[in-house]
């Protein structure tokens, strides 16, 4: 200890005080919340979205490690995300009977198709320009979609593919009650969700904090500086591709794993697409947190703001004018998108950490 | 004599069509600080950036401590021990000032962290920033961490690029203090327009024109030559 430079000694510091801190301890506020959320709210709708926010936080984060982290600008994401989702629901359905190791073959099978697919993907495009790289994973996305529309033996195209989970994750199954809480098969996958999310989280996080997630911001900042400080750009840029992928083919597993059901419109295409881009917009470029507040703001507003028509309904029956406006929610929906982008032009934690780093810089030349 | 770290022989460079260092030879030194000066064009930029590879050598040679090192990638350059230092204080923006050194450290140590200390010593506005991103610094201080980076590393050769680009005279003082400073631990390639911070750091000097070296010799020769600073610098 004695041997460590004063800079040395405030980043053992700050390791040793880790769990202590604000940001520390509001991120277990907000794991007990997930874990509460469903015995509180037993409602599936409530369930549901906090299901779909945490597997979209999880997809969302992936796609910032190569827009936000390397400066990659992917137009394909969704394409590692129904690879997941297809993976699963594919080794289901045309397997006799649902099995535990499904679950592994089925990530076995993503996540080697999602590597190799980064792979080609990285080789041939960026050597070249980085454009390229938006194109090339465009073209491979529509194509993935449009395979998967045409090819009804395998996929059973529009129609999509119904499965039944196996053991506890069975819709039919049912376990003890606790407390008067029933503990049932939707239950059960809720908190698988919420295991595989946190670790899948964890890990984006601690590669972020890494020194290869430094070397990526180096990339996404200046990629000839990089390089002329000694980094292999390529290995490093091919490295995030591969692992933002590889993070999306599992979200698109859990995401098949809650819905039982696979369709390349629910998947493969390009809205899915766009919504991955809107919530990592809206949360902020290059703050993996964002991810969180991103996929919550789309899957809320997209599951609430159609209420408006009731809500209008049911408190002003006569209104018709108001019932007619409240019908053009997805109108707000555009508007409510444009001022976030207004008032938060880095996303919402993006602009948060501008405000709190300039609060900072304020106090230091105070002092 | 002994051998130079540092040797370019007839080397070549093209950017684009623009046939722009047209058999550039030089040497450098060991533990000498030698200052490449020259008219705006003359290709001194050019001969740093070629060296690190980043413009590719048509023809010629490089080599470094006998080991050739032209057309090499600029990070096998980079980890041969050869320091960087672009001009117009060439950090990363988003990351903060202690980031940009553990990112230049490329792999943390024990010597690592207490060159960044010396540095430092060197360049006290850079600890009082520690945590600042390096895009909120000023024009001064990116430019001492764009020369930190070279030098959290124990490099063999760092190549600094003028470094007094755009900076306020009282700053382009003080970095002239410190450039004195680290030549005493390196050996340094300079390219500098301002002459007077050229001659105050120098050892050895080059003259380029027109992608050729016109003059070399020993700086002090040079500031008392009247007549060979103002037929190629523009200054008597």
């Amino acid at each position: 200890m004695t041997d460590l430079t004063p800079v040395q000694r405030e980043r053992w510091h700050e390791e040793r005080t880790r769990y202590s801190r604000p940001g520390f301890l509001i991120q277990m506020a907000a794991l007990a919340a997930l874990v509460v959320i469903p015995l509180i709210f037993p409602s599936f709708r409530v369930m549901d979205v906090v299901a779909k926010i945490m597997i979209f936080t999880i997809v969302v984060a992936s796609y910032d490690l190569i827009l936000g982290y390397t400066g990659l600008l992917s137009l394909g994401h969704s394409m590692f995300f129904g690879i997941g989702a297809y993976s699963l629901a594919l080794v289901i359905y045309h397997a006799p009977q649902p099995c535990w190791y499904h679950f592994l073959v089925a990530a076995g099978v993503a996540l080697s198709l999602s590597v190799a697919l980064a792979l080609i993907i990285a080789f041939f495009s960026l050597r070249v320009k980085a454009i390229f790289f938006a194109m090339m994973t465009l073209a491979l996305a529509e194509f993935t979609d449009i395979l998967a529309v045409q090819w009804y033996d395998l996929t059973r195209a529009e129609d999509g593919v119904s499965f039944k989970l196996p053991g506890i994750f069975n819709l039919g199954w049912s376990g003890p009650t606790l407390g008067g809480i029933e503990i049932n098969g939707r239950l059960m996958t809720y908190y698988f969700i919420l295991v595989v999310s946190v670790i899948l989280f964890v890990m984006m996080v601690r590669f972020i904090r890494s020194p290869v997630g430094r070397v990526l911001k180096a990339i996404r900042d200046n990629e000839p500086r990089a390089t002329a400080l000694g980094y292999k750009t390529f290995r490093y840029q091919v490295f995030s591709i591969v692992f933002g992928s590889s993070i999306a083919s599992l979200g698109g597993i859990l995401f098949a794993t809650w819905l039982r059901y696979v369709s390349p419109g629910s998947t493969l295409s390009t809205p899915i697409m766009l919504n991955i881009l809107l919530m990592v917009i809206i949360g902020g470029l290059g703050t993996l947190y964002g991810s969180i507040i991103g996929a919550a703001f789309i899957k809320m507003t997209e599951t609430w703001l159609p209420d408006l028509q009731q809500a209008a309904e049911t408190v002003f029956p006569n209104m018709v004018i108001l019932h007619r406006l409240a019908e053009r929610w997805i109108l707000y929906f555009g508007v409510l998108f444009i001022l976030v982008v207004f008032f938060f032009p880095r996303g919402f934690v993006g602009t948060a950490r501008e405000m709190i780093r300039r609060r900072k810089a304020i106090a230091r030349k105070r002092s | 004599m002994s051998e130079p770290t540092l040797s370019l022989k007839d080397v070549h460079t093209y950017i684009g069509q623009h046939h722009i260092l047209q058999g550039v030879s030089l040497d450098v030194n060991a533990g000498r600080a030698t200052v490449l000066v020259g008219r705006n064009g003359a290709g001194k930029s050019t001969t740093l950036r070629t060296i690190m590879g980043l413009y590719p050598v048509r023809s010629g040679s490089i080599t470094l401590d006998g080991e050739a090192i032209q057309n090499r990638k600029p990070f096998h350059i980079a980890r041969l021990g050869i320091g960087f230092v672009p001009e117009d204080h060439a950090v990363l923006t988003t990351l903060t000032v202690e980031e940009n050194l553990r990112l230049a450290m490329f792999k943390e140590s024990e010597d690592g962290w207490r060159r960044m200390e010396s540095i430092f010593r060197l360049f006290p506005d850079l600890k009082r920033f520690l945590h600042s991103k390096a895009g909120v610094l000023s024009g001064g201080q990116k430019q001492m961490l764009a020369i930190s980076l070279a030098l959290v590393l124990d490099h063999r050769i760092v190549l600094i690029d003028e470094p007094s680009k755009g900076l306020a005279p009282v700053v382009v003082e003080h970095l002239g203090k410190s450039l004195n400073q680290i030549k005493d631990t390196t050996t340094v390639v300079l390219v500098e327009q301002n002459f007077y911070l050229a001659s105050q750091v120098g050892q050895d000097y080059f003259i380029l024109d027109d992608g050729r070296v016109a003059h070399h010799g020993l700086m002090e020769d040079l500031v008392n030559d009247h007549a060979l600073k103002r037929k190629y610098l523009g200054i008597g």
